[in-house]
């Protein structure tokens, strides 16, 4: 009961924010310099197209009617059209999507199974040698810009060693794309029973699976080893061994409540996955959403990027409404 | 006045320290970095980077913007420490002479975060709970920030970019709009503190106006954290820059800068000329280290309950 009701208070949230968040991504066009119907149409567009985009985005009108009419084609799936591709960007999008939430999924699941244990550790051994690696290799991970980091993977495993295949996407060029289920070749690959393909997309997705996952778990690591330190620490284990409980005991009732404040950094560490992810595709040639995203910068294409954006914007409140919700299961102290 | 209050107040600790104990909170400064290598080490980078901001390309052994003909994708030797990339100019050269770039866009940039930072962080710290127009600009102000950083930051810096167009002045703007929310926390959380204590009551009974004793009374007692901040701020946005360099959106080619040097030698790195991107790279990486090292060491160092 009490949980519907957390649940309601904080999807009710949810709709302003969105509200918010639409009305920036609205107003990231007005930041163009100059004529945002020239700039939108492309550099090759003739007069008449011009006219068209300005009436079609309706420049001409005020600006809470230009809102309106931004928002009734989201809500249609109207995005606009990429001028470099000439097609929908909604089509582009859902076309390269799934890579990028393959690549963000695979990464932050790999940064929890790794990271958790080792942070937990971490926080019951205390001092020593291996405590002072992991002071060092957070600091380096937080200093190291990741798509650096995914050339040096590619020198190193595919240059020098030749193990894994080379920054070329997602599939190698010889080996036929599964059918589409789910778009992430993986997962289709899986489906379809295709090992050839299963092989090629699992060593494709090595490195920079790896590469974000390096980078990025170092946040649940120093996460999880703060909590659970703080919470072995805490009064109410405290208590637990006055009473004589094994330490085991006091172990899982320090995890149990370190459960709630970790739950939360799994959405920040979602936040920082999508930025890297722009990132460590563009040093991939992924062809996920990140990589569409840069390309649209580097081609002036507006209505891809503003379309990016404000995915990325809802995604990150999505993952974060799931994280609130999951942090009142987890809290042991709430969930009664 | 400050100077009507009775003497045994708290006065503004920072101020004083810069009105006659400089020397002093250098010398402690020193004996505490001499305790602690890795904050020495971040004030080794910290002042290696800024000479180099300062001198880099009259140091550097060769133009970091001009090919030399016939040289292309040399390989780290004597005359060449880091190797040339792929057009024939001196990677050394260049990647010492990259700080001046970084390093302005960092400074500015958080600089004026900084000033919006602290300055929105006192308004909303100091006027939480009360009634009125400053509670509805304290409430605004963190839900703002709220909705401004619902958007992962690499994807917002690469948008505000993206539609500015790429340049030095835009990357500035953007990062400097982005690093705001973090100033503007440290010091709401700071204000909230210190505006309970007995000196701001104090001040209030004098007869100071309430906007008065937030930024007169209140901030110099609360800049602390945001202060702390300003050198991990300066590391996340080179770190930011040399992403949006790195990718085609921030400092233009061929002018010398970490990630667009990174970019430069990516096709390589394919080819076996590491050279081309380590070393860009690594300098990137040890100075967002140093000033890293230096904003955790600072913390330590202003907050008195922690050090030794």
């Amino acid at each position: 009961m009490r949980f519907l009701k957390y649940s309601a208070k904080r999807l009710a949230l949810v709709v302003p924010q969105l509200l918010a968040v639409s009305i920036i991504v609205f107003f990231l066009v007005r930041l163009l310099p100059g004529d945002p119907a020239f700039l939108i149409a492309g550099q090759f567009a003739t007069k008449e197209r011009i006219a068209d985009v300005r009436a079609q985005l309706g420049l001409d009108k005020p600006l809470y009617e230009q809102y309106l009419i931004y928002m009734r084609n989201v809500l249609h799936g109207d995005f606009g059209t990429s001028w470099r591709s000439s097609k929908p960007v909604v089509k582009d999008i859902a076309q390269r999507l799934p890579g990028t939430i393959e690549l963000v999924v695979l990464s932050a699941l790999l940064s929890i199974l790794i990271g958790v244990p080792i942070g937990v550790l971490s926080a019951v051994r205390g001092k020593g040698l291996a405590n002072k690696a992991l002071f060092v290799y957070g600091m380096l991970a937080g200093s190291i810009p990741d798509f650096w980091l995914g050339l040096i993977f590619i020198f190193v495993f595919f240059s020098l060693l030749q193990w894994l295949p080379g920054p070329i996407g997602q599939l190698d060029p010889t080996v036929e794309t599964p059918p589409t289920v789910t778009g992430m070749i993986v997962v289709d690959a899986a489906l379809a029973r295709d090992w050839e393909a299963f092989r090629s997309a699992v060593l494709h997705l090595a490195l920079p699976v790896a590469t974000l996952t390096v980078v990025y778990m170092s946040l649940i690591i120093k996460n999880v080893r703060s909590t659970v330190e703080e919470m072995i620490k805490s009064e109410f284990v405290e208590h637990a061994r006055a009473l004589g409980l094994s330490p085991l005991t006091r172990l899982r009732y320090a995890l149990q409540n370190s459960l709630p404040p970790v739950v939360t950094v799994v959405g920040i560490l979602v936040w920082f996955l999508l930025g890297g992810a722009v990132l460590v595709e563009t040093v991939f040639a992924w062809g996920g959403l990140g990589q569409y995203a840069v390309e649209a910068v580097v081609n002036s294409d507006y209505a891809p990027l503003q379309a990016f954006v404000l995915l990325a914007a809802v995604f990150t409140m999505l993952v974060f409404l799931l994280v609130d919700l999951a942090y009142f299961m987890v809290d042991p102290r709430i969930r009664g | 006045m400050v100077t009507d209050l009775p003497a045994d107040l708290p006065r503004p600790g920072r101020w004083r320290a810069l009105a006659g104990g400089l020397a002093e909170e250098l010398c402690n400064l020193f004996v505490f970095a001499r305790s602690s290598p890795g904050f020495l080490f971040g004030l080794v980078v910290v002042v290696v980077t800024l000479f180099l901001a300062l001198f880099g390309p009259l140091v550097a052994p060769y133009n970091p913007e001009r090919a030399l003909p016939g040289s292309g994708l040399l390989p780290p030797s004597l005359a060449h420490p880091m190797g040339t990339d792929v057009s024939g100019i001196d990677i050394f050269s260049r990647v010492i002479s990259a700080p001046r770039v970084d390093l302005t866009i960092a400074l500015v940039s958080t600089a004026i975060a900084f000033v919006g930072g602290v300055v929105l962080g006192v308004i909303s710290g100091f006027f939480a709970g009360s009634r009125g127009f400053w509670r509805i600009a304290s409430e605004g102000i963190m839900r703002a920030a709220d909705v401004f950083q619902a958007f992962p930051v690499f994807v917002f810096a690469l948008a505000l970019v993206g539609f500015r167009g790429p340049g030095v002045s835009n990357v500035i703007i953007a990062l400097a709009f982005l690093n705001i929310p973090f100033f503007l926390r440290v010091t709401r959380g700071a204000v909230l503190q210190v505006r309970e204590r007995p000196f701001a009551e104090a001040a209030r009974c004098v007869g100071n106006s309430e906007l008065r004793v937030a930024f007169v009374h209140v901030m110099p007692n609360a800049l602390t954290p945001a202060l702390a901040n300003i050198s991990p701020g300066i590391g996340f946005s080179i770190l930011l820059t040399s992403g949006l360099s790195f990718v085609g959106a921030g400092v233009p080619k061929p002018t010398p800068e970490w990630g667009s040097m990174i970019a430069i030698g990516a096709p390589n790195m394919m080819t076996g000329q590491w050279w081309t991107a380590l070393f860009p790279g690594l300098a990137l990486g040890i100075t967002v280290l140093g000033y890293a090292l230096v904003g955790d060491g600072l913390r330590y160092y202003l907050d008195p309950t922690k050090r030794r």
